[in-house]
């Protein structure tokens, strides 16, 4: 249990305070949302490294990025950017959506 | 149009299937006249998703990143323990709750039962309301601006649905034998729990508050949680098509624990 509460605090400290890591910045990507559709609609990362998604919506109506396999339901208000965490990645393919539009907007996340 | 009635659909139903199961507990317990604590709950549900919904576009940077989420995870575990409580209170009370009208609305207002099913209306309502009004906002816009109507009729028709839905749960519900009623009642909160609490732990995980992992097995050449099938499956038993160690261990530990709760106690406390 205190383990537990060790990790979760340490987490919770990670998290709210992503500006007192400097050393180790995990590496940003840029992802764009227009037109219902994902630019690019192809991420390339490494390998078991974590890394921050970050997600402009340039549509006039909200979208939703979803990924089941990341565990990430996330609305982005129009004109909006979020910044997502993701944590490091075993190789392989992860794709996303998004849920509004998932006819176009659809996307995948390539870890090597 | 198909798309936006799967999406609406989708996130309507399991805020449809918990009003639908609360106003038929009602009915059961013989308290019709205090329907307005879930009506209240669910439309306080629905004021508290338009907040949101408006909250959402007005913040930014760490507040956007982080704040929804958070609140979304303390639905989902308040949803969970609510539930809960509602099942070990049945179990608890089912001598009574067997009983003659006026003895069922005795107890349950004894107990202070009543708003609880209100709060259970109201997370209900407020766990994807925020997300359905963004998207159904976002319809409306386009629609506003010329685009066909095709899309936004899809997204109403998939609420109408889903509330068409949550209707059938609560007249089936009505027809069913009082002591039938509570333990089909019963299993069903016991599954949509179940589901609720593995999903928390897996946005927990997606959040980086629990460690990640990868799926533990995949079953989305079966059924997909994406599709209409699946998206009720998640919605009733919390299914997953990629499960992670952790949500299948939560899922079976609320089961077993739950099952205790719900069940265990009725020998003892009730008639056979």
């Amino acid at each position: 249990m205190h383990r537990f509460a060790l990790l979760l605090a340490t987490t919770l400290a990670a998290v709210v305070a992503p500006s007192a890591a400097t050393a180790a910045d995990p590496a940003e990507i840029a992802l764009t949302i227009e037109e219902n559709r994902f630019q690019p609609e192809e991420v390339r990362v490494k390998a078991g490294a974590p890394f921050v998604l970050v997600v402009t919506n340039r549509d006039k109506t909200a979208e939703e990025f979803e990924s089941r396999e990341l565990r990430i339901e996330k609305v982005i208000p129009p004109g909006k950017t979020v910044r997502l965490r993701v944590p490091a990645l075993k190789a392989g393919t992860y794709p996303f959506v998004g849920e509004y539009h998932e006819k176009t907007a659809q996307g995948r996340i390539i870890a090597e | 149009m198909a798309a936006t009635f799967v999406v609406t659909l989708r996130e309507g139903f399991e805020a449809a299937l918990l009003l639908g199961i609360v106003y038929a507990c009602l009915d059961r317990f013989g308290a019709r006249d205090h329907y307005r604590w879930v009506t209240l709950g669910g439309a306080l549900g629905l004021v508290a998703s338009i907040l949101m919904g408006i909250a959402v576009t007005l913040l930014s940077g760490p507040l956007l990143d982080l704040g929804p989420d958070l609140v979304a995870a303390a639905v989902i575990f308040a949803a969970v323990g609510l539930l809960t409580w509602h099942g070990w209170w049945m179990s608890r009370h089912a001598q009574a709750l067997r009983g003659d009208v006026q003895r069922r609305v005795a107890e349950a207002e004894a107990t202070r039962r009543l708003s609880v099913l209100g709060l259970i209306a109201f997370t209900g309502v407020f766990r994807e309301g925020a997300e359905t009004v963004l998207f159904l906002w976002g319809l409306v816009s386009q629609t506003a601006e010329g685009a066909s109507w095709d899309r936004l009729a899809g997204g109403a028709l998939g609420v109408a649905t889903a509330a068409a839905l949550g209707w059938a749960v609560f007249h089936g519900g009505t027809r069913l034998s009082v002591r039938h009623f509570f333990t089909v009642t019963s299993v069903v909160l016991l599954l949509v729990a179940a589901g609720l609490f593995s999903t928390g732990l897996g946005k927990l995980q997606g959040l980086g508050f629990l460690p990640p992992a990868d799926a533990f097995w995949d079953t989305s050449f079966l059924l997909s949680d994406r599709g209409l099938v699946g998206g009720f499956a998640t919605g009733l038993v919390g299914y997953r098509a990629r499960p992670t160690l952790i949500e299948i261990t939560g899922y079976a530990l609320y089961l077993v624990v739950a099952s205790a709760l719900f069940f265990g106690g009725r020998r003892a406390t009730g008639p056979r």
